[in-house]
């Protein structure tokens, strides 16, 4: 069967591990230890530490302000580029560039850019009289900083779902609307955000997974610090799992990671049905 | 008259905001490239000089401080190349099936494939950590490889099956009548009208493993370790960064992938689009 190899490799790194990881989280297990049981303790412990509730909120937030954010951009630019801008293919270059960006790479950049006092961004606000974000040691700005470049690296994958989608609207629909004596505004409103909202739901969906398992630019720019108040979801995990060896921890914090994910995917598939549904009616 | 103003000032508007979208897509990217031709001392000038005597000072200082540098570019580019023709073989195999045939098991297997997608990575490095030491798979090319692919296969299937799926039936047919077996029509006729398709999958696997940090972070030491890991240890080395270096080191990064986004840039677009729209 030609479909076998895709289904090994998925079964074999995905399921079976995700499977493993739940069964783990009912046990207490680090290096050279036997698994032993011990039922919801795991989950008790998960609930019950404040740092895993700061990390939730911390995800929370981040992913929420990243993927609107990024919609917001990502809707003003297709409108422009799909009203027509000069030399267009080279211009769609430039605004997809950040996609071919690595974490690391962004993290050096922005870095560099809020390098405290002598940094572009910094030197600017400073003579602006707005005070200097320090990234390193106030968490509210590693933050900022945080959704700034996540919204700056994801920005093209939103742009390229809302500009396509956009593309494929009828122009007829928006010269109807104009003879009926409709502005730019009620224009993008009532005819351009209706026709696609669900290529706006499926970018926010796979937005908000992506988002959600945010790790790299977290890590690389603050590793969670300052005392931890930066940490997300998967850098809680990774601290249990990988420095703590408390993989029964660790595993209870990804079956949660797993279910919010299950969580944010069924709503979103849920509207979506809907949308569809109205637009049918 | 009014109307002539009115359009030109919306004009005039649009412009700005596309300078405004330009700039903060590209000056990032833009500081970081031409900073690494700036000697050290230039690199913090306020305002940024753009007119200056390009130096390859950095270039020569990355290859004499971190010479380890371009063994980890070569094994980037050694997974890059190895995970995308892994997951355009298999993909293209699958998608093939997904668009002809259609039967229970596959409906299943279809939707498993979109669900399991979902899983965050960080998820399966716990149990997969002691299970890679077991089988000495730790450190190793090949491992990055099928991880990278793994993540991708779900993807690049359905974009397979979606750029299949417009080739019609019949000229499959007639090949098949005029005696050509599965594997002849396959490689003969199919292939080479789906080649849309493969690219605008490769694209996607060649740059999330050009630039994929967490399992490289947690599954090489040494032998496999990838360019983005000696990036962000540069980044923190204890000496305090050097930026020069770093620079050159992220400019030689970045570069190629970005020619190739410029490249690619139709079938990233149409990718996304069959992916997501179906998936």
């Amino acid at each position: 069967m030609m479909v076998a190899p895709v289904q090994v490799m998925l079964g074999g790194f995905i399921l079976l591990p995700a499977l493993y990881v739940g069964w783990l989280s009912f046990y207490e297990s680090s290096f050279g230890l036997a698994a032993n049981y011990v039922g919801l303790e795991n989950y008790i412990r998960l609930f019950t530490d404040p740092q895993f509730w700061r990390a939730f909120w911390n995800t929370f937030f981040i992913v929420n302000v990243v993927v609107y954010g990024e919609l917001a951009i990502a809707l003003g630019m297709a409108t422009l580029f799909v009203a027509g801008v000069p030399l267009r293919r080279l211009m769609i270059s430039i605004v997809l560039m950040p996609y071919a960006v690595s974490p690391v790479l962004a993290v050096v950049m922005w870095k560099f850019m809020l390098t405290p006092e002598i940094g572009i961004v910094n030197y600017t606000l400073t003579q602006l009289g707005i005070p200097p974000i320090l990234w390193a040691s106030n968490p509210t700005h590693g933050i900022i900083v945080i959704i700034l470049l996540s919204i700056w690296l994801h920005t093209p994958f939103t742009f390229i779902i809302t500009y396509s989608a956009m593309l494929a609207i009828p122009k007829e629909l928006y010269e109807a609307g104009r003879i009926d004596g409709a502005g730019p505004f009620p224009l993008f409103w009532r005819i351009t955000i209706p026709i696609i909202m669900p290529a706006i739901f499926i970018a926010l969906m796979f937005r908000y997974v992506f988002a959600f398992r945010i790790f790299s630019e977290v890590w690389i720019l603050t590793r969670g610090g300052p005392v931890n108040l930066t940490e997300t979801l998967a850098i809680y995990l990774y601290r249990f799992g990988f420095r703590y060896h408390e993989w029964g921890l660790a595993s209870a914090a990804s079956w949660m990671m797993v279910l919010f994910t299950a969580l944010i995917t069924a709503y979103y598939f849920r509207l979506m049905y809907k949308q569809m549904f109205a637009a049918d009616v | 008259m009014s109307n002539k103003l009115k359009k030109c000032i919306s004009y005039t508007l649009r412009m700005v905001v596309l300078a405004l979208f330009i700039i903060w897509s590209a000056f990032p990217i833009f500081i970081l490239v031409i900073s690494s031709f700036k000697p050290s001392r230039d690199i913090f000038d306020f305002p940024p000089s753009i007119f200056f005597k390009p130096s390859l000072i950095n270039y020569f200082n990355l290859v004499e401080r971190w010479p380890e540098f371009f063994g980890k570019l070569l094994n980037s580019a050694i997974i890059t190349l190895g995970a995308t023709s892994l997951t355009i073989v298999i993909t293209t195999m699958a998608g093939y099936v997904y668009a002809r045939h259609r039967n229970m098991f596959l409906t299943y297997s279809a939707f498993f494939m979109i669900v399991i997608r979902m899983v965050p990575p960080i998820v399966i490095t716990i149990p997969l950590f002691p299970a890679l030491n077991y089988f000495a798979l730790n450190d190793t090319h090949i491992l990055l490889i099928l991880l990278y692919s793994t993540f991708f296969v779900s993807l690049c299937t359905w974009i397979m099956k979606a750029f299949i799926d417009q080739i019609p039936k019949d000229i499959e047919e007639a090949a098949f009548i005029d005696g050509a077996s599965l594997f002849q029509t396959l490689t003969r006729v199919t292939l080479p009208l789906a080649v849309h398709g493969i690219i605008a999958s490769a694209v996607f696997v060649f740059i999330f493993s050009w630039n994929e940090f967490l399992f490289a972070f947690l599954f090489t030491a040494n032998t496999a370790k990838t360019a983005p890991i000696i990036l962000s240890e540069m980044q923190n080395s204890v000496t305090g960064v050097e930026w020069g270096p770093l620079f050159a080191a992220a400019t030689l990064q970045v570069m190629p992938i970005l020619v190739f986004i410029i490249l690619v840039q139709r079938y990233l677009i149409t990718g996304i689009a069959a992916g997501s729209t179906k998936g």
